[in-house]
C-alpha cells in the first residue's frame, strides 16, 4: 500500500480506499520477469500515461493464478494492461484467452474512488441528523443523539437498560422529519431473546402521544397521520441469531438488504456479545472474527448512511490485583466502536457516561425507565417546541467543536 | 454437506471439494482472503459462494414487529405466557413468564422458590386460555430430593387454588402423569439430561416447562475458588444448552439459583436495591439470563383459618419487559398465592386492583 509521496497543496486529503493512489514515476519493474522488451514496453507506456489511476494487479478480482503469471510476466500495474488484445496479453503472460480477456476487462472496470476532501466530509456530516434517545441530557451531551454513519456500542451490566435504549433508538429513528427525527426504518438483530414486541408497543404508544403533543402546524399534525403504532411497529425488522455464525450470514446478506430499504437508517445488533462470549475454546479464530465484524459494520455505517448500535457485556478484568468491571469481547472489539457509551447503576441512580468518543467530552448524566420508555431522570413528560434541526444546527455544531 | 443444494457454479463446487470444506458454516467463519486462498477462486465467485452459504444458514428472513404482533410468525414470538396461577403474580409478571428465554429465580434457602416451581409444573398443563401451554413438565433435581408429597398436596388443592378453571377440566387432568423428574448429581450428568432426555422431550411436545433446581448447587461444589475460568466455560456451555433448548421448542426455563452475601454495594447492582444478598454464580450467569426474579422471606407473617403463613415478596430484579417491582405472597397449602391488603402497603407496591383474596388476619410477628 503505497501513500502519496508529497501531500498535496492547501487542504488535506483523505483517500479511501487506500490503494487507490495517483501515477507517480515509474520504477523499473522487477528483474524476474519474462524475456523479450515486454517490460520496457510497459514502462514507457506508464511514462507516457501521466495522470491517470492505477492499481497493483494484484488487487484484481481474478484467481491467483492468473494474477501470478502476470506479475511474472512483468504487468504490475493496470496500466501496463492497458492498450492489450487478448492475444496478445495471453502470449506474453501465458494464460489462456479466456483468462487473458477477464484480466483485460477488470483492469479497465473500477477506477477506484477519488479522494474527498476533509472540508467536504464535514459538510456531509452536518447534513445527517442524529436518532434522539428521548433523554435530553444525554442527547446534549452526545451532541444530538446517536449518531449516523458511525458505530455506537452500549455496555453495561445486565438489566441497566440497554435492550430499552436499543428499543427506544428503534422508534425515535421513525420521527418524522418535520419533527426533527429521520423517518427511517430500523433493522433489529436480536441474538438475546430480549426483544419483546409487548414492550415495543408501549414505547411506539408513548412516541406517538409525545409527538402529537408537540404538533403546532399543518404539515406536523398531517406527518402524524403516518406516524402511528402500527407504522412504527411496520418499519422495524426483526431477525434472530442464535449464534455467531448465524450472524456473520446475516452480516453477509446485509448489503442485499439495504440496497432493498433505502430508507434504512439504523442497524441495531443486540448483542454482540452474547454469541462470541461462547466462543471460548478458540480464542484466535474470535479474535479474528470480532475484527473483520468490526471492520464490515464500520463499512456499513459509512457506506449506506445507518447509524449502526452494538450493544455489549460487561466483565470483570483483572488489573493490578485488582477486579474491575469492562466491556467484555476485549481491545479488539473495542477498535470498532467509534463512540462508547456505559450504562450503570450508582446506588439506586441509572447513569449514562460517554466513556470514548472522538467528538464528545467525557460526561455522565442520569436517566430512567419508565413505562413509556428511556426518558431523563426528575422529569415527567415535557412538550417542548421541537422545531427541525436546521435552526439549532448552530448551538449543537458548536457544541461538538469545543467538545475535544 | 450437498453442495449442489446451493445452486452454485460448478467449477465453485469443485473448489470447495478439493478445499475439503465440508459445510456452510464453515465456509462463514473463514475470512475472505483465506477462503481466495484455499480455493484458488477469483473475488466475484467467492462473495457467490459466500451469499449462497449465508443464505443457507439463514434461519429466517427478516419479519417486521407488526407481523409479530398479529402472531404471523408464531415460530418467533408465539405471545403466549405461562401463567403462574395467581392473578397478583400474573399481574407482576404481565400475565406470566415469557416462553422464549431463561428465568431465573434467586432466593435464600427457605424463601420459597422449589415452592413456585412445582406451582408453574402444574400450571403449565392448563389449557392455553387458562394461562397454561397444554404440555406436562421436566423437573431436574441437583441438590435435593423430588418433594413428592408437597406435590401430591398442591395437586389434591387444586381446585381451591384456580377458582377461574371449572372443576370439570381440573378432574381431567393427570397432573403427576406429565412432570418428569430427573436427578443431576453433577455438571456432566446435567448436560447430559438437557440435551438428551429434555431434547427428546420438548420435541415430542410432552413438556413444555423445564425447572432446574438448583443451577448454583453444581457449579459451587465442583469448583475451587480458583478455578474460574474452567466454571464460567462450564456455565457458558449450560446456558447456551438451555437457551437453544428453550428457542428451538418456545418453552420456558426456569432456572432456581442461591444466593450470596453482598458486603459492598458495587456499581453492578444486579440485586434488588433492598436485599443484602445477590444472586449466585456472578457477573457470567447474569450475563445469559433473561429474566431474573428474586424471592425473599419477609418478617411478618399472616393466617388464615388454620393455617399461618410467613410472608415472601418476589420482585422482577430485570426483564426486558417488565417494570422493577415486587409483589407479597403467601405460602398456603395450595400453593402460593399474592396477597394484597392496603396494611401490607410498605412491603410492596399499592396494587389498584379488585381482586378476591380470602380474607386475612395479620399476625404480629
Amino acid at each position: 500500500m503505497n501513500l502519496p509521496d508529497q501531500p498535496a497543496a492547501d487542504h488535506v486529503l483523505i483517500n479511501k480506499p487506500m490503494w487507490t493512489h495517483m501515477e507517480l514515476p515509474s520504477r523499473p519493474t522487477d528483474v524476474t520477469k519474462a524475456a523479450t522488451g515486454s517490460g520496457s514496453a510497459g514502462r514507457k507506456r506508464a511514462a507516457v500515461s501521466a495522470v491517470r489511476m492505477r492499481r497493483p494487479v494484484s488487487s484484481l478480482s481474478l484467481s491467483s493464478s492468473v494474477k501470478g503469471k502476470l506479475v511474472r510476466a512483468g504487468f504490475q500495474f493496470t496500466t501496463d494492461l492497458q492498450d492489450l488484445n487478448p492475444e496478445h496479453l495471453s502470449a506474453e503472460a501465458g494464460v489462456s484467452q479466456q483468462e487473458a480477456l477477464e484480466a483485460l476487462q477488470a483492469a479497465s472496470s473500477g477506477h477506484g474512488v477519488a479522494p474527498v476532501t476533509a472540508l467536504e466530509l464535514l459538510q456531509k456530516e452536518e447534513e445527517f441528523r442524529s436518532i434522539v434517545t428521548f433523554c435530553s441530557q444525554l442527547d446534549e451531551a452526545l451532541g444530538g443523539g446517536v449518531p449516523v454513519g458511525k458505530v455506537t456500542e452500549i455496555c453495561g451490566a445486565p438489566g441497566v437498560g440497554k435492550t430499552q435504549l436499543c428499543l427506544q433508538l428503534a422508534v425515535d429513528v421513525q420521527v418524522p422529519a418535520v419533527f426533527g427525527g429521520l423517518g427511517g426504518q430500523v433493522l433489529f438483530v436480536d441474538t438475546e431473546g430480549g426483544f419483546q414486541v409487548q414492550r415495543l408497543v408501549d414505547l411506539a404508544g408513548a412516541a406517538v402521544r409525545h409527538c402529537s403533543l408537540l404538533a403546532e402546524d399543518e404539515e406536523q399534525r398531517v406527518a402524524m397521520t403516518t406516524f402511528t403504532v402500527e407504522s412504527i411497529l411496520s418499519n422495524i425488522f426483526l431477525v434472530r441469531c442464535r449464534d455467531y455464525v448465524e450472524l456473520l450470514a446475516e452480516l453477509h446478506l446485509l448489503p442485499g438488504f439495504l440496497s432493498d430499504r433505502p430508507r434504512l437508517r439504523l442497524l441495531v445488533i443486540d448483542s454482540v456479545a452474547f454469541p462470541f462470549l461462547r466462543l471460548h475454546d478458540d480464542l484466535s479464530q474470535r479474535t479474528r472474527l470480532l475484527q473483520s465484524l468490526g471492520l464490515r459494520l464500520i463499512a456499513v455505517a459509512t457506506g449506506h448512511n445507518i447509524a449502526v448500535v452494538t450493544t455489549n457485556h460487561m466483565t470483570t478484568r483483572l488489573r493490578g490485583g485488582q477486579a474491575q468491571l469492562a466491556p467484555a469481547l476485549g481491545d479488539v472489539w473495542g477498535h470498532a466502536p467509534s463512540i462508547r457509551l456505559l450504562l450503570r447503576w450508582e446506588e439506586s441512580r441509572r447513569l449514562a457516561s460517554i466513556l470514548k468518543s472522538p467528538g464528545h467530552m467525557d460526561a455522565s448524566v442520569q436517566y430512567q425507565i419508565t413505562c413509556q420508555g428511556f426518558r431523563d431522570a426528575d422529569q415527567s413528560e415535557r412538550p417542548q417546541s421541537k422545531r427541525p434541526r436546521t435552526q439549532t444546527d448552530q448551538s449543537a455544531s458548536s457544541r461538538k467543536n469545543t467538545g475535544m | 454437506m450437498n453442495w449442489d443444494r446451493l445452486q452454485l457454479k460448478p467449477r465453485i463446487i469443485s473448489a470447495i471439494q478439493r478445499a475439503h470444506l465440508k459445510s456452510v458454516r464453515e465456509v462463514l467463519v473463514v475470512s475472505e482472503p483465506d477462503l481466495q486462498k484455499m480455493t484458488g477462486l477469483s473475488r466475484p465467485d467467492v462473495q457467490e459462494l459466500l451469499h449462497a452459504a449465508a443464505t443457507a444458514c439463514r434461519t429466517h428472513q427478516p419479519i417486521t414487529a407488526l407481523q409479530l404482533q398479529r402472531g404471523e410468525c408464531r415460530r418467533l414470538e408465539s405471545g403466549l405466557r405461562l401463567g403462574t396461577g395467581c392473578p397478583v403474580l400474573d399481574q407482576l409478571l404481565r400475565g406470566g413468564l415469557p416462553v422464549g428465554g431463561v428465568v431465573e429465580l434467586a432466593g435464600e434457602s427457605g424463601a420459597g422458590k422449589t415452592q413456585l416451581g412445582l406451582q408453574l409444573c402444574l400450571s403449565v398443563q392448563y389449557p392455553v386460555e387458562h394461562g397454561g401451554l397444554s404440555a406436562g413438565a421436566l423437573y431436574v433435581c441437583t441438590e435435593d430430593p423430588f418433594p413428592v408429597r408437597r406435590l401430591q398436596q398442591l395437586i389434591s388443592e387444586q381446585t381451591s387454588l384456580r377458582s377461574d378453571v371449572p372443576p370439570s377440566l381440573i378432574g381431567r387432568l393427570r397432573f403427576s402423569d406429565n412432570i418428569y423428574v430427573e436427578h443431576a448429581a453433577d455438571l456432566d450428568s446435567l448436560q447430559v439430561c438437557l440435551s438428551r432426555r429434555a431434547a427428546l422431550l420438548l420435541a415430542q411436545g410432552r413438556v413444555r416447562l423445564v425447572v432446574v433446581d438448583s443451577v448454583a448447587a453444581l457449579f459451587r461444589c465442583e469448583f475451587r475458588p480458583d478455578d474460574w475460568l474452567e466454571r464460567n466455560k462450564q456455565l457458558l456451555t449450560i446456558s447456551s444448552m438451555v437457551h437453544h433448548l428453550s428457542h428451538e421448542f418456545s418453552a420456558p426455563i426456569l432456572c432456581i439459583n442461591q444466593v450470596t452475601d453482598v458486603f459492598h454495594q458495587s456499581e453492578s447492582s444486579s440485586s434488588s436495591p433492598s436485599s443484602s444478598v445477590s444472586p449466585a454464580l456472578g457477573l457470567a450467569w447474569a450475563n445469559q439470563v433473561t429474566v431474573r426474579l428474586m424471592m425473599c422471606r419477609l418478617q411478618a407473617t399472616v393466617s388464615r383459618g388454620d393455617q399461618s403463613s410467613a410472608l415472601r415478596k418476589l420482585e422482577v430484579v430485570f426483564a426486558p419487559h417488565l417494570a422493577r417491582g415486587g409483589r407479597v405472597l403467601a405460602v398456603w397449602r395450595e400453593g402460593l398465592r399474592g396477597v394484597l391488603d392496603p396494611v401490607l402497603a410498605p412491603f410492596g407496591p399499592d396494587v389498584a386492583q379488585q381482586e378476591k383474596v380470602l380474607p386475612l388476619h395479620l399476625g404480629s410477628v
